[in-house]
């Protein structure tokens, strides 16, 4: 069997009477990491719904472990991982309070010891852990958010924006973990805007303008995918 | 704990640490609570009120002196209506309607309240009647406690974290209608001790828990519809708003477009117009004082030619009577034609109203509460019909009396010849044809029959609500 997790085939979308994706297609298999890039209002978030089984294809299919997602939306939530786009969690519960219940929601129960400890991984600071989170900035609350993704365990992380309203520094340790994750073998599919980060980190980008893809790199022996030839096909391509 | 339970409580832990919201379920509790301490007591106290004065008025009756029988005709006796048990919950239409009339010969009077007090008394808490805040505060309340509920989750954008768990919005749905229904089952407590003193008080098991099953229904129509309105709008404010315009249509607008429709549609006759009608067909009967009124000069010869006599003071029985009771039966009988046409006009109307609780869930509630009760307009014209009864029967008794214990002759003499007029007065021994009154619900079978009609349209609208969250829930992303 081929080890193909994430598969797009002739993917077209509707969104009300507008097509948002036309006719896509791409693989990821396990352990990769999967950057989707593009403008605005490009279809990168629409692409990340239609696997989450949020929204029907109008043709083609959207396939993870290869069954169509459709047919067993149940069965792929359970196996997928989602950091939404602007993540956000209750104002009215600390970050601990807020991971047990989402936690719980998918069925899964950690120790607070455990929770602390991904809070540490995605580096909250400590006194910030018992607050209600209606008190957080911005980054410290998507932090929470990858922490609550990364304690879910899947074996698929699907990622919207994962590292808006990061600093610098917590980009570079976000990278790092994303880097190790794979290497550990989940398999991860990210959108995101950081054209930097993405070619640290993906194993595979593609380009996507107005629902169509129009460009696809992979990394080279070394790992690495080149910045330089990203940014110039982006800039010719993919900006609308 | 399962998924619903668990995003139930959470809701409710949200609620807990919002103060609006915990002040705002405060705030009804003690309002619904109040409400039913205030209304029970005073509903008791009237209730031995008029038991009291019941007897009272029997106990006058029957100590009169002995005297001229159609004295006793003019002397008249009251009749009190008690309020059923759950009464203290919903006075019905005994808030509007008099709980008791004046008995009298040649006449039917309308109903009235027993002392101004109670009726100003009624007037006043009659606003603020358990049933009233339950019918139209509570769902007021449920809208602000609950309108935000989903739209709440979506401006945040938490809702793509509930999805992001696997939840679907059916599931989320679920869970926050059930966290609503926690804060109506709140809001029923108070109703829920009220019940129970009223069962105490002699209601039937069936019926009083079939009242409190109704009015759980009714609580879950709002939260459904709340919870449905949340999934359906966009923003907290489209939410609120959308709901409180449902909650003004539902209570305010259908009420008065049915009433208006039930006026409009029957045709009742104007009051004066009737007053007249009355007067005039009553013109006809004759004096039933007055036997010498050639309004019986048919009766008399009938009679004659009975028992076989020329005159009628050689009748067997007293001719003066049998003209009393003659014409008050005559009298009678138009003054029922024209008081059961009003009836039916008054039912008509009614009725047309009720086919507005498919529209309304209030109407629904109200219907069923009144029905479930026992104070329902048909109850109250029960209790018209049957002090009608008491009135013709110790009138006619009293009139039977006088044509067999008093000589016609002394009857006719009475005013000029003060022996005659010794002679026609009868031992209050005779007062006794006065029957005891004690007005009493219908059994709980008969108003449960009579509420099913409207249990359905509270049926319906449940029924409607979850189809709706089903299409909904399906494509609310
Ligand atoms: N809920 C919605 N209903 C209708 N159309 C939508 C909805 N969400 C997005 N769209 C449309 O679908 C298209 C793709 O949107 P999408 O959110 O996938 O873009 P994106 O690539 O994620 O953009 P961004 O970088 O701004 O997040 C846009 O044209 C957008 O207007
Ligand atoms: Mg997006």
């Amino acid at each position: 069997m081929s080890n193909i997790v994430v598969e797009a085939r002739n993917l077209s979308v509707m969104r009300g009477q507008t097509p948002v994706l036309s006719d896509i297609n791409f693989e990821v298999r396990k352990g990769e990491v999967f950057a989707l890039l593009g403008g605005n209002g490009a279809g990168k978030s629409t692409t990340l719904h239609t696997f989450l089984g949020l929204l029907p294809p109008q043709s083609g299919e959207a396939i993870l472990f290869g069954k169509a997602v459709h047919s067993d939306v149940a069965s792929v939530r359970s196996k997928v991982a989602y950091l939404p786009e602007a993540a956000t969690l209750y104002g009215h519960l600390t970050a601990i309070e807020n991971i047990e219940y989402f936690l719980s929601l998918a069925g899964i129960k950690k120790s607070s010891n455990e929770i602390v400890q991904a809070l540490d991984r995605v580096s909250l600071q400590k006194e910030a852990h018992n607050q209600n989170m209606e008190r957080y900035s911005k980054g410290m609350r998507q932090k929470t958010a990858i922490a609550l993704a990364l304690l879910r365990e899947t074996p698929v992380l699907f990622l919207d924006e994962p590292t808006s309203g990061l600093d610098p520094v917590a980009i570079d340790e976000f990278n790092q973990l994303i880097t190790s994750l794979a290497a550990a073998g989940t398999t991860i599919v990210m959108v995101t805007h950081d054209v930097y980060g993405a070619c640290q980190v993906a194993h595979r980008i593609a380009l996507l303008r107005r629902g169509a893809l129009v460009g696809s790199f992979e990394a080279d022996e070394g790992g690495k995918i080149d910045t330089e030839t990203v940014h110039a096909a982006f800039a010719e391509r993919a900006a609308s | 704990m399962t998924i619903t339970k668990m995003i139930a409580k959470d809701e409710w832990r949200y609620w807990w640490r919002s103060k609006l919201a915990t002040s705002v379920m405060l705030v009804g509790l003690i309002l619904i609570a109040g409400s039913s301490i205030l209304t029970a007591k005073q509903m008791t106290d009237a209730a031995h009120e008029r038991a009291h004065l019941q007897s009272e008025a029997e106990e006058a009756f029957f100590s009169q002196p002995n005297r001229h029988p159609h004295r006793m005709v003019h002397y008249g006796h009251y009749a009190f209506r008690t309020p059923p048990p759950l009464g203290i919950i919903d006075p019905g239409i005994d808030a509007y309607t008099g709980d008791s009339i004046f008995l009298e010969g040649h006449r039917q009077n309308s109903a009235m309240f027993a002392d101004r007090q109670a009726s100003s008394e009624l007037a006043i808490f009659g606003a603020l009647t358990p049933a009233l805040l339950l019918q139209t505060l509570a769902p007021l309340l449920l809208v602000l406690i609950g309108y935000n509920v989903i739209t709440r989750e979506r401006e945040a954008r938490t809702f793509d974290q509930l999805i992001a768990q696997g939840m679907t919005p059916l599931k989320i749905m679920i869970g926050k209608g059930y966290a609503l229904v926690g804060v109506a089952g709140l809001m029923i407590v108070p109703l829920f001790v009220a019940i129970i003193f009223a069962t105490l008080d002699g209601e039937p098991f069936v019926s009083a828990s079939l009242f409190m099953v109704g009015y759980a229904l009714y609580l879950l129509i709002w939260c459904i519809g709340i919870v449905l309105a949340s999934t359906m709008m966009r923003t907290p404010s489209a939410s609120l708003g959308a709901l409180l315009a449902a909650w003004v249509v539902v209570a305010i607008l259908i009420p008065r477009i049915s009433s208006n429709a039930a006026v409009s549609l029957v045709d009742a006759p104007g009051k004066i117009e009737t007053d007249f009608a009355v007067i005039e067909a009553v013109s006809k009967v004759g004096d039933g004082h007055n036997a010498a009124d050639p309004a019986f000069t048919a009766l008399r010869a009938n009679m004659l030619q009975q028992y076989n006599v020329d005159k009628v003071e050689d009748l067997p029985v007293n001719f003066r009577g049998v003209v009393a009771g003659a014409a008050e039966a005559n009298l009678t009988d138009i003054l029922n034609k024209f008081a059961e046409e009003r009836m039916q006009v008054e039912v008509a109307q009614a009725n047309i109203a009720r086919y507005f609780g498919w529209l309304s869930p209030v109407l629904g509630i109200r219907e069923f509460s009144m029905k479930v009760a026992g104070v329902d307009l048909e109850t109250h014209h029960r209790f018209l019909r049957e002090t009608e009864a008491l009135r013709f029967d110790f009138v006619q008794s009293l009139n039977r009396v006088h044509a067999e214990k008093l000589t016609f002759a002394d009857d006719a003499n009475r005013s000029s010849n003060p022996e005659a007029e010794k002679r026609t007065r009868v031992s209050a021994e005779n007062w006794k044809v006065l029957d005891e009154f004690d007005f009493s619900s219908l059994p709980a079978n008969n108003r449960i029959e009579n509420a099913s009609m409207s249990l359905m349209k509270l049926v319906f609208w449940v029924v409607l609500l979850l189809v709706l969250c089903r299409f909904v829930g399906r494509r609310a992303l």
